[in-house]
């Protein structure tokens, strides 16, 4: 009893001397949200990250951490088990009754919004670094990033008064087995805009559409995001599964591209940038040489 | 059938087991806490005064977390596996489940208009908003049960046979329902969808689950006293109404209680599977086709049944955490081939 009573005193007086500024920031983090513990990341917190959801798979070195399972199915004592002193997220964490627990708890719930928008990248990045400690370099960050998107677009607006802005088709697919489509209102739409593509789908959402009616529609260029290949298996696994694509203008001039999936949730992420480039370089081949 | 169990051994078992399976419930999870600190939060939970000194995360993780979560696994197993018995006297067949009647499809309907349509019903007050799921799957789940149970219907006789098909064909096409939610819904509400299909005893609160333990106290109650009626049935039911059982008010009793349980499980807990099929066979198999045994033994095996399948769920993956669905399928599926081959053999 004695013991533990020193041993309290012990701790008690090491918190007070790490000083003020270091004890009232959180030191240990769970982090729900693929672009978030990106940014977290970005910004020098990865020593502080504890545990992460299953869409933080970015660093790789995320990866080794205790896994909290999916952002919208998260199990409060699990958390808690990790014993953190903040959980961020995008709004889409959940379910509720478990983040009012943690609350309960005495855990910090910090929630973000995943939209894909400038302003709003950059609330979350000033939030984020305050809560890091490290504004300054969120600040440098977020300069950066609205650099670079600006340079993006300056760029698309050069080359599209050269060549008119290419019909592009995102499937997002497993293994090549049955895409979804990429329609308005989604993460995917407003990278291929960013890039210069011309959306072709015009539903809302993300949804399966006929291996025909995606012929018809007559793609010049072709985006995937597969979940579970990368590159060339992908490529293949693509075509194998939906011959038909073989007859799109795309495929004949051999304009297939690829993106990661994982820039698709959870909102702008640090990675961003690069792809549009990689991207927009793809929609406009003339003048790929002069890319961002 | 010979009886491998004599119902007293049974009972004192089951019990036993019963009363394990909420201790390891309460005592196990992804936080470790000393055992000595779990035995005293729980005394005060009980109400035992006793110093706080150094308990607050074990009486917070005990009474807010663990305690809630038992009790819902308690409610949700009971009275699934109570519906499962009295579907299957109900349809004189042991390959009946509740969802035979429709509860579960409606249930199920019901969740993805909450789900899918609960951005149209953004204006409900705050209040109401976080039950709008559960109360959808409850009413849906009572609605087609109603249908069902209508349909059924001829010249104020059920007949069961009917009921049975009706059953059947509106699950279909409340399926089909579903799977139009389904397409419409974006890939957020998709997740959501899709793990509420697997059941979980993840979040529970008290303010969820009085609701639920009233109803399944009540369905608990009455059920069994309805054994004999239902032992009578077994011989078929003209034989049953000569032997004097009111066969129609029986019939309406046993849907109506099954509605009425498996709605609110499945309204507190989403889809948990099997166990309502699988907990009166394992009974029937160790204790004979007795209704005065099987009523209340399938309760306590049920119940008991559900924690354990929580147990796994919760620490498998921790911190992460498996739905609950997947883990009873898991179990419950294999044991079901189980008895189907050693039928056959």
């Amino acid at each position: 009893m004695r013991l533990s009573a020193s041993a309290i005193a012990l701790v008690v007086g090491l918190l007070v001397n790490a000083g003020a500024q270091a004890s009232e920031l959180p030191q240990r983090w769970v982090s729900a949200g693929g672009a978030l513990s990106e940014w977290v990341t970005a910004l020098g917190g990865e020593s502080k990250l504890v545990g992460v959801d299953t869409t933080s798979q970015h660093p790789e070195s995320l990866k080794a951490l205790p896994s909290i399972g999916y952002q919208r199915q998260l199990s409060a004592e699990g958390i808690l088990s990790l014993s953190p002193q903040i959980l961020v997220g995008t709004e889409e964490m959940g379910p509720p009754p478990v983040l009012a627990q943690i609350r309960n708890a005495g855990v910090k719930v910090e929630l973000f919004s995943a939209e894909p928008d400038l302003p709003v990248l950059q609330g979350n990045l000033q939030h984020l670094g305050k809560l890091l400690g490290s504004e300054a370099k969120a600040a440098e960050l977020f300069s950066d990033y609205q650099q670079q998107l600006d340079q993006q677009k300056n760029w698309v607006t050069k080359a599209q008064s050269a060549q008119k802005a290419p019909g592009v088709l995102l499937l997002l697919g497993h293994a090549g087995g049955k895409p979804l489509i990429a329609g308005k209102d989604t993460a995917a739409d407003w990278m291929l805009q960013q890039a210069g593509g011309h959306n072709l789908a015009t539903h809302k959402g993300y949804k399966p559409f006929s291996v025909e009616s995606l012929a018809g529609l007559n793609p010049e260029v072709l985006v995937f995001a597969d979940r579970a290949l990368t590159g060339d298996a992908a490529r293949a696994a693509l075509f194998k599964e939906n011959p038909i694509l073989a007859s799109t203008p795309a495929a004949k001039n051999g304009r297939v591209y690829e993106l990661d999936p994982t820039l698709l949730v959870g909102g702008l992420g640090p990675r961003l940038p690069q792809s549009l480039v990689k991207l927009s370089a793809g929609f406009y081949p003339s003048q790929a040489k002069t890319a961002p | 059938m010979t009886t491998l169990v004599k119902p007293r051994t049974l009972f004192i078992g089951l019990s036993l087991l019963c009363v394990l399976a909420i201790w390891l419930s309460l005592a196990l999870g992804p936080v470790s806490l000393p055992l000595m600190d779990t035995l005293r939060a729980a005394l005060r939970l009980m109400g035992v005064p006793i110093e706080t000194q150094g308990l607050e995360q074990a009486e917070l993780i005990l009474g807010q977390i663990r305690l809630p979560r038992t009790l819902l696994g308690l409610a949700v197993g009971g009275v699934l596996a109570l519906s499962g018995v009295a579907m299957q006297g109900l349809f004189r067949n042991p390959l009946a489940d509740p969802g035979l009647v429709g509860v579960s499809s409606g249930a199920a309907l019901g969740a993805a208009i909450a789900i899918v349509g609960g951005s149209f019903f953004g204006g409900l007050p705050d209040a109401f908003g976080p039950y709008l799921l559960s109360l959808c799957a409850f009413l849906g789940g009572l609605g087609v049960t109603a249908l069902v149970y209508r349909l059924g219907r001829r010249n104020g006789q059920t007949n069961v046979a009917t009921m049975l098909l009706a059953g059947i064909a509106l699950t279909a096409l409340a399926s089909s329902a579903v799977g139009l939610f389904t397409y419409l819904a974006d890939d957020a509400t998709l997740r959501t969808l899709t793990f509420w299909n697997l059941g979980s005893l993840n979040g529970a609160s008290y303010s969820r689950l009085w609701p639920l333990l009233l109803v399944s106290a009540g369905v608990a109650l009455w059920l069994p006293r309805r054994a004999k009626a239902l032992n009578a049935l077994l011989l078929g039911e003209s034989e049953a109404s000569h032997l004097g059982i009111d066969v129609e008010g029986l019939k309406r009793e046993l849907v109506f209680c099954t509605a009425l349980g498996v709605g609110a499980a499945v309204a507190a807990a989403g889809m948990i599977g099997f166990v309502g099929l699988v907990v009166p066979h394992l009974v029937r198999l160790l204790a004979g086709p007795d209704h005065r045994v099987l009523l209340p033994a399938s309760v306590l095996a049920g119940a008991s049944l559900l924690l354990f399948a929580d147990l796994v769920a919760r620490l498998a993956l921790a911190p992460a955490e498996l739905p609950i669905g997947i883990v009873t399928a898991f179990i419950g599926a294999p044991f079901f081939l189980y008895l189907l081959l050693r039928g056959r053999a």
